[in-house]
């Protein structure tokens, strides 16, 4: 991999210098315009669960919210039958359909004409690559948004929707732009900020020694999940993130090798799965039984780790266990902690547990905020890293687990936040 | 020494309640982040019903202990006298009659008093967990409570609505002035409701003064539930608030996937079926409601309007989905701890209440009924009970 040239200065927290537009548009006081580029509109789309809670508004703080904003243009990639776009658009007038991302983005006009900017890239027909990474356009959008923001003259807010891009390089391409032009980013996965059972955070500056989430499995688009869940504890940590030195896959054979090795803690493992609410039942009659290694070998189809070293010997995980686990788990073992720390990053998953992903809503509530402040609650480079873990894991998997050195994510370092931004209200 | 437990269940089959507390105690359970075994060990088991699906004989098999025929059997194990430390008495599922207002008739009642028998028979008592509610009768639940009290054995009962997670992780601040409180749940008569009815008691038990017993309870049906809505029996913005902690709700949101304001939209009462509305008023004048919105949520929420504190507060009683349905694992890890410690973490009188007004509620329907009965007075301990660790 070619690697995009990088300082070794410390990156600067998105959002840190908010851009002067912002300030402007709060001074007037009107209610931000919003634009969302997406690749379907579908039931269950990522697209359709957020740009819903901001045309309809969602529960929050025992209330029904409605964003102090409008959603006014909508840009979709593929409508098919499924679609919702266009009747949500008779639904809610005040957003319209426009033909191209760049009209989305001017209102039809010559210039950037909203406050903030959805990008919605998950869902939809897009190949597969070899690596069974799934190419969503997502990169290909933020393009397309940054020519209008560059032939503006401004930026505007801008969430992207679950990992930067399927490849590091485009990834690393848009958090430049970003800084380079100077708007504030969110992105990344619901899962650092949906309920947690229990309702814990990773205690601020603590010296983690090892950590890990446990889940279902689902290579690049499920990794990511995994990843940022991880990431949002850990990055907690003494120091803060240090950057990223290497990550290895391990799968099948090696998989139970490497567990049997200590590659990452079966403790660690072990006790996050006891934050499970579904672990499948490893003997017939029983609903719920901690199974016997024979029994996970037994369930587990396709296992799958990727561990990850980073720079300052911190070893995170995660750990994919298809058909043992169906949930988000994670634990740690904190230096001078008697337990590992561990919890469950719930989501409320429609169809079969809930009728509405509530779990989005804490993420549209922080991209509000970020819309009204241009200040993102949480760093953009935590899902940078997350995007070239992902990466690195799903190619290190891709060549039969080979380790992969990791010089590009070795100064992607930065300070996470003191306040939690996961859901406890 | 591992205490000794007997299970007398009416019947033990996949997914009953006897089979994932009874398992529970046998194979441990997740509580705070390990596999905890507690420190008991099932002894014997009797089971009322053996239908198709019976475990009984399986478990016994497997673990090492005799299903008997009896229920002074299984206490005495065989033997002449009490032989057991404590004793889970599972009365829900199996195939038992539903009389004239709804209530299915299980045996608790019947299963405790032979339980009693042996304790006063032998000269010793044990710790008794008895699942849901004490009986389908107050009277007999009046009774069943006594007996604990004359015999001083610890006595645990109830849901696990009360002890499951909480999302938001939040609780009646400990001696609160509660205003108002208002649950919402769903499906039939004499089942959902009692859990629901149990997630509103463990909340505002912990008021100022602590439980002061029911003076009046009204049933109400159908569009009587609206027109006591319009009348303002309740309020409107705990319903909302309650509402908006829902992950189920039904109608456009099953339909499209989309979030909804119900109340606001006014699709909620276009979408409930034959909905109920619990007006309970309480001795110290707090009002309380339980509405069962059937055809609008499959979830437990509630909402309480508490002095000097701004906004509502609002949480939604979690029910993870089956198999693990880890709920039980909360509630087993309570009656768990009472067995080892012999001390009841929340009082017996929350489900004699709860007992109470379900019957009073179910006898009345469509006409509010006095309940002096049920001068229910008791005090919720301060420690909060939910999963939170």
């Amino acid at each position: 991999m070619q690697q995009p040239a990088i300082t070794r200065r410390r990156l600067v927290i998105a959002g840190a210098a908010a851009p002067a537009l912002l300030a402007a548009q709060q001074s007037t006081k009107r209610r931000p315009k919003i634009a969302a580029i997406a690749t379907t509109y579908h039931k269950y789309a990522h697209a359709q669960h957020i740009c819903d809670r901001f045309l309809i508004g969602y529960g929050w703080n025992g209330a029904h919210h409605k964003p102090e904003m409008d959603l006014v243009s909508l840009w979709v990639d593929q409508v098919k039958e499924n679609d919702l776009s266009r009747s949500r658009a008779r639904e809610f007038p005040v957003m319209k359909i426009y033909p191209t991302i760049a009209d989305a983005l001017t209102l039809g006009g010559s210039k950037l004409a909203v406050d903030g900017v959805l990008l919605i890239g998950e869902h939809g027909d897009y190949p597969d690559n070899e690596k069974r990474q799934k190419l969503y356009p997502r990169y290909e959008f933020f393009r397309e948004i940054v020519k209008v923001f560059e032939a503006s003259g401004r930026g505007a807010p801008l969430f992207n929707d679950k990992h930067l891009s399927w490849k590091w390089e485009w990834a690393r391409d848009m958090y430049d732009t970003s800084r380079r032009i100077g708007f504030p980013v969110m992105a990344g996965s619901s899962l650092p900020v949906t309920w947690r059972t229990p309702s814990i955070d990773m205690p601020y500056g603590a010296p983690v020694r090892e950590a890990l989430c446990v889940f279902g499995g689902w290579i690049d688009g499920g990794d990511i999940h995994a990843f940022e869940t991880l990431q949002c504890m850990t990055e907690r940590r003494k120091g803060g993130e240090s950057g990223v030195r290497s990550v290895r896959a391990y799968r099948g054979d090696n998989f139970w090798k490497a567990l049997d090795e200590g590659a990452w803690s079966r403790e660690l493992m072990e006790a996050a799965m006891c934050r499970s609410h579904q672990l499948k039942p490893s003997r017939p009659g029983f609903n719920h039984v901690f199974p016997t290694l024979d029994a996970m070998k037994r369930m587990a189809n396709d296992p799958y780790a990727y561990v990850v070293e980073h720079t300052d010997g911190l070893r995170s995980s995660i750990v994919a266990l298809p058909g043992v686990v169906g949930d988000f788990c994670f634990a740690a073992r904190i230096d001078g902690r008697k337990q590992p720390l561990s919890t469950q990053m719930y989501l409320p998953m429609p169809p079969k547990y809930a009728s509405l992903a509530n779990f989005f809503s804490p993420q549209v509530n922080n991209v509000e905020k970020m819309f009204l402040t241009g200040k993102p609650s949480y760093p953009v480079e935590r899902t940078l890293l997350t995007t070239g873990l992902t990466a690195a894991g799903v190619e290190s998997l891709y060549q039969r687990d080979k380790p992969m050195a990791t010089p590009h994510l070795e100064n992607v370092s930065y300070t996470a936040p003191k306040e939690s931004t996961f859901w406890r209200t | 020494m591992p205490k000794r437990v007997a299970i007398v269940a009416t019947i033990y089959e996949y997914l009953s309640h006897g089979q994932h507390i009874g398992d529970r105690l046998i194979e441990g359970y997740p509580w705070e982040g390990r596999w905890r075994k507690p420190d008991l060990e099932v002894v014997s088991l009797y089971v009322d019903q053996k239908p198709k699906g019976d475990l009984s004989a399986a478990r016994a098999r497997e673990f090492g202990f005799p299903v008997y025929p009896t229920i002074a059997g299984a206490l005495r194990r065989g033997g002449d006298r009490l032989a057991v430390d404590a004793v889970l008495i599972i009365g829900e599922h199996g195939d038992y009659p539903t009389n004239d207002i709804g209530q299915k008739l299980y045996p608790r009642y019947e299963l405790f008093k032979q339980c009693v028998e042996v304790f006063d028979k032998d000269g010793r008592a044990v710790p008794v967990y008895n699942d849901k509610h004490l009986s389908y009768s107050f009277e007999k639940a009046k009774w069943m409570v006594d007996q604990s009290r004359r015999l001083g054995f610890p006595m645990l009962a109830g849901s696990s609505i009360p002890v499951t997670w909480r999302l938001p992780d939040v609780d009646v601040p400990y001696g609160a002035e509660v205003q108002e409180a208002l649950t919402v749940g769903f499906g039939g008569y004499d089942h959902t409701d009692f859990h629901a009815l149990e997630g509103m008691q463990c909340m505002i038990e912990r008021r100022k003064g602590g439980e002061s017993g029911v003076r009046r309870v009204e049933l109400l049906e159908g569009d009587a539930v609206w027109r006591a809505a319009d009348a303002g029996a309740w309020s409107n913005d705990l319903l909302v608030a309650a509402l908006s902690r829902s992950d189920t709700l039904a109608g456009l949101s099953r339909e499209d996937a989309r979030p909804q304001d119900l109340v606001g939209s006014g699709q909620l009462r276009k979408i409930a079926r034959n909905p109920s509305a619990w007006l309970i008023e309480r001795n110290d004048g707090l009002k309380t409601t339980l509405l069962m919105l059937r055809g609008v949520v499959t979830d437990f929420t509630f909402a309480a309007r508490l002095k000097g504190r701004a906004g509502i507060l609002s949480t939604q009683f979690f029910t993870p989905p089956e198999p693990n349905v880890t709920y039980s694992a909360c509630l087993a890890h309570r009656v768990a701890e009472m067995f080892e410690t012999g001390k009841a973490p929340y009082p017996v009188e929350r489900t004699l209440l709860v007992s109470g007004i379900m019957e009073s509620g179910l006898r009345s329907r469509g006409r509010a009924v006095d309940t002096p009965h049920l001068s229910v007075r008791y005090r919720g301990p301060a420690t909060s009970q939910h999963a939170r660790g």
